[in-house]
């Protein structure tokens, strides 16, 4: 379990990561994935759309907080060579 | 209710001392060097100024009206977040190198230091902004109104009871200029950050945040009872509706995702390129590292502010029953219910999200005005000495203008539909700075006509598409312009631009402002080139992660008059104040070089840090602007240094162009030990490979003067030096003292002392002369360089390689002396050995001649037994000996002895036997022998110096008569048969050359048999043992009479013998000749 987490921080140092998430975050905030919880229901007495975003929004922070463990742990050096 | 508003009112003045004094104690903490604003929660609050009344105010109004859509305003900046470990942090290093002051001064930097594009987004930017600042002022006077109970008047003055009127926004206005001057325009220096204001910022994000959680949790759970309380209660009391606010556009049987994009996309740009969000986030930022926190802390920021906002807004509409006035919702829910003490923190939330950001707008903003607008009229006139003040009140001025504008906009729109969408028309203004800033940060060939062209035509598009139809729905302008078009043109209809229909109005905007923005951007910077200003701004800003961009580079300019460092302070002085100026330099040149006379290296370093220290205050263009005007009226200007090596450079620091020359020079220097070659080898290559016009190699000569050793170039055909060369003696001189080179790159600007006018009129632009000398010793010469063409030839870099190949021709001209030194040793040695070797071979040759002159054999004559022998000490010697046969029985014999055994007295012994010889054929007595010699050898004798002993017998056999004469020679010695006494034979007779005439007197005696004589020289007597004992003629005598009875030969062997045996030696100090003449 450890070990996931330590290799999990240490994909999430990579320059990719961060892009692919960012592009993900647009992604998860148009089309396709609006439209699936574009419904006016409550789910658990929530509406969708509320809890979607509200939920997918505390998500997104929690990715980059790890992220900014990731760069803390990361080597300072490292991060300035992944710089173009 | 008259005494409720001045609770309301002490309240606010209360909480604005509470301000006042919060960014006071910050401001007073950074003086003292123990900034509280230094930490990265402060930080992430602070770009809380994101969060304005129309968040506080707006988000609810709008939750309750158009739905949960509001949230992507904040859900975009929050997914921005994700790049700022790159994006934000690449922004503010290079705002930070650059003495960045906004973002016109970015983009302006960015692209050239260009004034127009400057110019251009503060343009926007002022536009842009100054509607949402009204907004602010709005939002405060309503809610102030709202909470207090005050009816407003429609020109926004509230009534009091006494029938005073109090202009509530004014006074707002007023009370957030004073703020932001005091703490955004105390100094003039905008690169630096302003801890009071982000202290008061960051503070004001904290109440905000407090006071909407507070009347969140007030409504949610006070009012209701919780979260699905309410969204179940609403969906149950009005289904239709929560349909409407729970989905995203649903209003057409086809859901449009578009504007939800829009709305994203807007956000995430705005949250980086609004002034205010920029200057919070990259001016104010203290600490690069604070950004990581910033990232998730700002976000979580934005989550909590708004998780309360849907069911703010729910919760209005289902007590109210509608949604009108929705906007107030979180001031008019908790008043409603009685929680004055809630519905007042509201109001103070309110006040502080309108406070936070007009006091940062207004400051960015009139940064921007005075860089961007002012400035680039200000730089037009000289600086003058109270340019600070003036300066400083621009400033502020900027400050008042940009809020009292904000006020009259908000005076005469009032509650049109401008003012409640005016914070998505900013930004869509912003918007318009993206492609000019993320293709100035990662895109190289991102020029300026591109990004004006772009800014200029997207800001365009966003007037007509946006701006004006805003205005046409407020009614400023005729509505007919939106229903029909321009001149009835429906194809340009502001809002269905080309026939674009079915777009809302944010989307349709965006598009074609974005379209014809990046289109043009993209388009211009690739079919137009680059200016050199921009392509050096490219680096900069590009290249700012480089590594290779760390180490100095090599300059690529140079001033071609040089400046004094006291003339920069002036300068810097006349905008920035002169404490402030001297500081600067003060803190410059603890890094740097001391304040006394700087290299010309130096000056460019130097001219580019008053142009960032003056762009911290003025910006980058209009610091660029003055530093250029300044240089200029000096006569100096910044010139492109003669790139004498191309750009093209190895690892090892070095460029290929260098490394070939110092390749070509080590091969020359290698290749032969002949100075002269290996000199005009080097200057050859330095003169075609520099384009110099003249190199020479210029040497002392002991008497002090300087001499051309070697010349290529124009010199060479010359015989001697020219004037102008002789000129340069000096610098030569110099360069021979310090061992230092000493150049000047441009002659006709720099007074070179002495003047070199004849070097001037030659033509010559720069010269160069380098010393040639080994680390640790004297100076052999001096190289010197000449140049018709190239001013500032000499850049260090040059000067370098110069430097290292004099040392390397010093060390090829060392190692060439050091071998002719041996060469000549040896040769020397081999001479003098081949001289003596002539001489002893020229000496021996001398001593067979000499020897062949002496008789070989003495005559046979009957009843004499005679032998002669000479033994030289010399290869030559003095000694002479000879018989002469005349006739039957008569022979003459002679002994002689001349001075010396040098050749001088060989030649003269053969002088004597030639004479003599001619003599001897003659039948003259001895005595008249000697006395013709004598006058025959005279004068040569005397001039050569040297003189002859001789004796000269004549024997006849038939008488047994011995004539003889003496010319002062040793006295030969006679041993008579039976006789025990030795007879020594004498006569009297001066030596011969020492008088002309001289009488020889004649003597005579008869010798029977038995009797035995002995001629001899010195040589014999004065034989002496290592001791100086000499033989002598005793010891001679008695050998003599010892052994007497021997053959003539014999005897004379025995001599010798009894000499050797003397004196140890079988060398001769003397030559030893004898005559035996034994009378048989």
């Amino acid at each position: 379990m450890r070990s996931l987490l330590a290799q999990i921080i240490h994909r999430l140092q990579l320059r990719e990561s961060w892009v692919i998430f960012f592009i993900l975050g647009i992604i998860m905030m148009t089309f396709p994935f609006m439209h699936i919880f574009n419904q006016p229901v409550l789910l658990f007495g929530f509406p969708l759309m509320f809890l979607y975003l509200t939920v997918g929004w505390a998500i997104s922070i929690t990715v980059i907080y790890l992220f900014m463990i990731a760069s803390r742990t990361d080597d300072r050096s490292a991060a300035e060579k992944d710089e173009p | 209710m008259s005494s409720f508003m001045s609770s309301v009112a002490t309240v606010s003045v209360v909480y604005a001392v509470l301000i006042f004094l919060i960014a006071l104690y910050a401001h007073q903490r950074k003086e003292k060097k123990r900034s509280i604003i230094s930490n990265p929660v402060v930080y992430a609050l602070s770009l809380g100024v994101y969060c304005t009344t129309w968040t506080f105010y707006g988000s609810v109004g709008k939750a309750a009206t158009t739905g949960i859509d509001f949230l992507l305003i904040y859900l975009g900046p929050s997914l921005t977040a994700f790049s700022w470990l790159f994006l934000l942090r690449r922004i503010i290093r290079i705002s930070k190198e650059h003495n960045i002051t906004s973002i016109a001064d970015f983009i302006s930097q960015r692209y050239g230091k260009s004034p127009w594009l400057g110019a251009l987004v503060t343009l926007i930017a002022f536009l842009g902004i100054m509607p949402y600042i009204a907004l602010q002022l709005k939002a405060v006077s309503t809610s102030f109104n709202l909470l207090s109970g005050a009816r407003p008047s429609a020109t926004g003055f509230i009534t009091v009871g006494s029938g005073t009127d109090i202009p509530t926004g004014l006074i707002l206005a007023l009370v957030l200029a004073l703020f932001s001057i005091i703490f955004g325009a105390r100094r003039l220096i905008s690169s630096e950050r302003h801890e009071g204001l982000i202290a008061a910022v960051a503070f004001e994000s904290l109440v905000k945040l407090v006071a909407l959680l507070a009347v969140g949790l007030f409504v949610t759970y006070g009012m209701f009872d919780g979260f699905t309380d309410i969204f179940t209660r609403f969906r149950n009391s009005n289904p239709e509706r929560f349909a409407q606010l729970f989905t995203i556009n649903t209003s057409g049987s086809n859901p449009d995702y578009i504007s939800s994009f829009t709305l994203l996309f807007l956000s995430m740009s705005a949250i980086m390129l609004l002034p205010r969000q920029f200057h919070v986030m990259v001016i104010e930022n203290s600490h690069e590292q604070h950004i990581t926190t910033a990232m998730w802390l700002f976000p979580v920021y934005l989550f909590l502010i708004n998780l309360f906002i849907m069911p703010i807004a729910i919760g209005g509409i289902l007590t109210t029953g509608s949604s009108s006035n929705a906007d107030y919702f979180v001031l008019s829910l908790p008043q409603q219910a009685g929680y004055h003490g809630i519905a007042l923190l509201a109001f103070l939330g309110g006040l502080s999200a309108a406070a936070g950001m007009v006091m940062v707008e207004s400051i960015a903003i009139s940064t921007m005005l005075l860089n961007h607008i002012f400035m680039p009229v200000i730089v037009r006139f000289t600086p003058r000495a109270w340019f600070p003040v003036l300066l400083i009140n621009l400033k502020r001025f900027g400050i008042v203008l940009v809020i009292l504008l904000g006020y009259y906009y908000f005076l005469i729109i009032g509650d049109s539909y401008t003012l409640v969408n005016m914070g998505l028309i900013s930004f869509s203004a912003a918007a318009q700075f993206l492609p000019a800033m993320l293709g100035g940060l990662y895109w190289k060939r991102g020029n300026k006509a591109g990004a004006i062209s772009g800014l200029l035509l997207g800001f365009l598009v966003w007037l007509y598409t946006l701006l004006l139809p805003s205005f046409s729905m407020s009614g400023w302008i005729s509505k007919t312009l939106l229903s029909q078009g321009p001149f009835g043109i429906a194809l340009l209809k502001p809002t269905e631009l080309f026939g674009l229909t079915e777009m809302d109005l944010w989307s349709h905007s965006l598009f074609w402002s974005m379209l014809f923005n990046i289109s043009s951007y993209i388009i211009c910077s690739i079919l137009i080139t680059q200016g050199e200003n921009e392509r050096d701004q490219v680096h900069r800003f590009i290249g700012v992660f480089d590594k290779k961009e760390l180490r100095p580079r090599t300059e690529q300019k140079r001033l071609s008059k040089p400046v004094t460092t006291e003339q920069f302070v002036t300068l810097l002085s006349k905008f920035i104040g002169e404490s402030e100026a001297r500081l600067a330099f003060k803190q410059y040149s603890n890094g740097h070089v001391g304040t006394g006379t700087i290299s010309e290296f130096e000056l460019p370093n130097l001219k580019r840090f008053t142009e960032k220290t003056l762009a911290g205050s003025v910006g980058g263009a209009a610091a660029s602007a003055i530093v250029s005007s300044f240089l200029s009226d000096l006569g100096s200007s910044m010139e492109p240094v003669f790139d004498i090596f191309s750009s093209v450079r190895t690892n090892l620091d070095q460029n290929r162009e260098s490394l070939f020359v110092r390749l070509k020079a080590s091969e020359i220097i290698n290749r032969t030990l002949d100075l002269k070659v290996i000199m005009d080898d080097l200057l050859t290559l330095l003169v075609k490979e520099f384009k110099l016009d003249t190199a020479l190699i210029s040497t002392r000569t002991d008497e002090g003067i300087f001499t051309i050793t070697s010349s290529q170039g124009e010199l060479v055909q010359q015989q001697s030096p020219p004037a102008w060369y002789l000129e340069h003696g000096p610098f030569i001189a110099l360069a021979y003292g310090d061992q230092k080179t000493h150049f000047i790159n441009d002659l006709r600007l720099e007074r070179a002392a002495p003047p070199l006018d004849q070097t001037v009129a030659e033509g010559f632009i720069a010269s160069a002369h380098i010393p040639i000398y080994r680390e640790g010793e004297p100076v052999i010469a001096v190289l010197s360089l000449f140049s018709k063409s190239i001013a500032g030839l000499f850049t260090q870099e040059f000067i370098e390689l110069l430097a290292s190949l004099a040392g390397q021709l010093a060390q090829a001209i060392t190692i060439v002396q050091e071998v002719d030194a041996k060469q000549q040793e040896r040769s020397q040695k081999e001479a003098a050995l081949l001289k003596t070797a002539r001489i002893t071979r020229d000496m021996e040759i001398a001593q067979q001649i000499q020897k062949s002159f002496l008789p070989d054999a003495a005559p046979v004559i009957a009843g004499v037994d005679i032998a002669g022998r000479c033994i030289s000490a010399a290869h030559v010697g003095g000694d002479y000996y000879d018989f002469f046969l005349r006739g039957d029985g008569i022979v003459d014999v002679v002994i002689a002895d001349i001075s010396g055994h040098s050749v001088g007295a060989a030649l003269i012994m053969s002088e004597v036997r030639t004479l003599l010889r001619t003599e001897a054929n003659s039948t003259h007595p001895p005595q008249a022998v000697l006395e013709t010699l004598n006058s025959q050898l005279h004068d040569d004798l005397s001039r050569a110096e040297l003189f002859i002993t001789m004796f000269y017998a004549e024997y006849n056999s038939a008488t047994g008569v011995l004539c003889y004469a003496n010319a002062g020679h040793n006295h030969p010695v006679l041993l008579r048969s039976g006789d025990a006494f030795f007879h020594e034979l004498d006569a009297d007779g001066l030596i011969l050359g020492v008088k002309k005439e001289v009488v020889f007197e004649e003597q005579s005696i008869r010798l029977v048999s038995g009797d035995v004589l002995l001629f001899y020289t010195d040589g014999l007597t004065e034989a002496s043992t290592t001791d100086g004992e000499l033989f002598g003629t005793t010891r001679a005598y008695n050998h003599l009479k010892a052994y007497r009875q021997l053959s003539a030969a014999e005897i004379l062997d025995s001599f010798y013998a009894v000499v050797h045996k003397f004196t140890g030696s079988q060398d001769l100090q003397d030559d030893i000749s004898m005559i035996v003449i034994k009378i048989l």
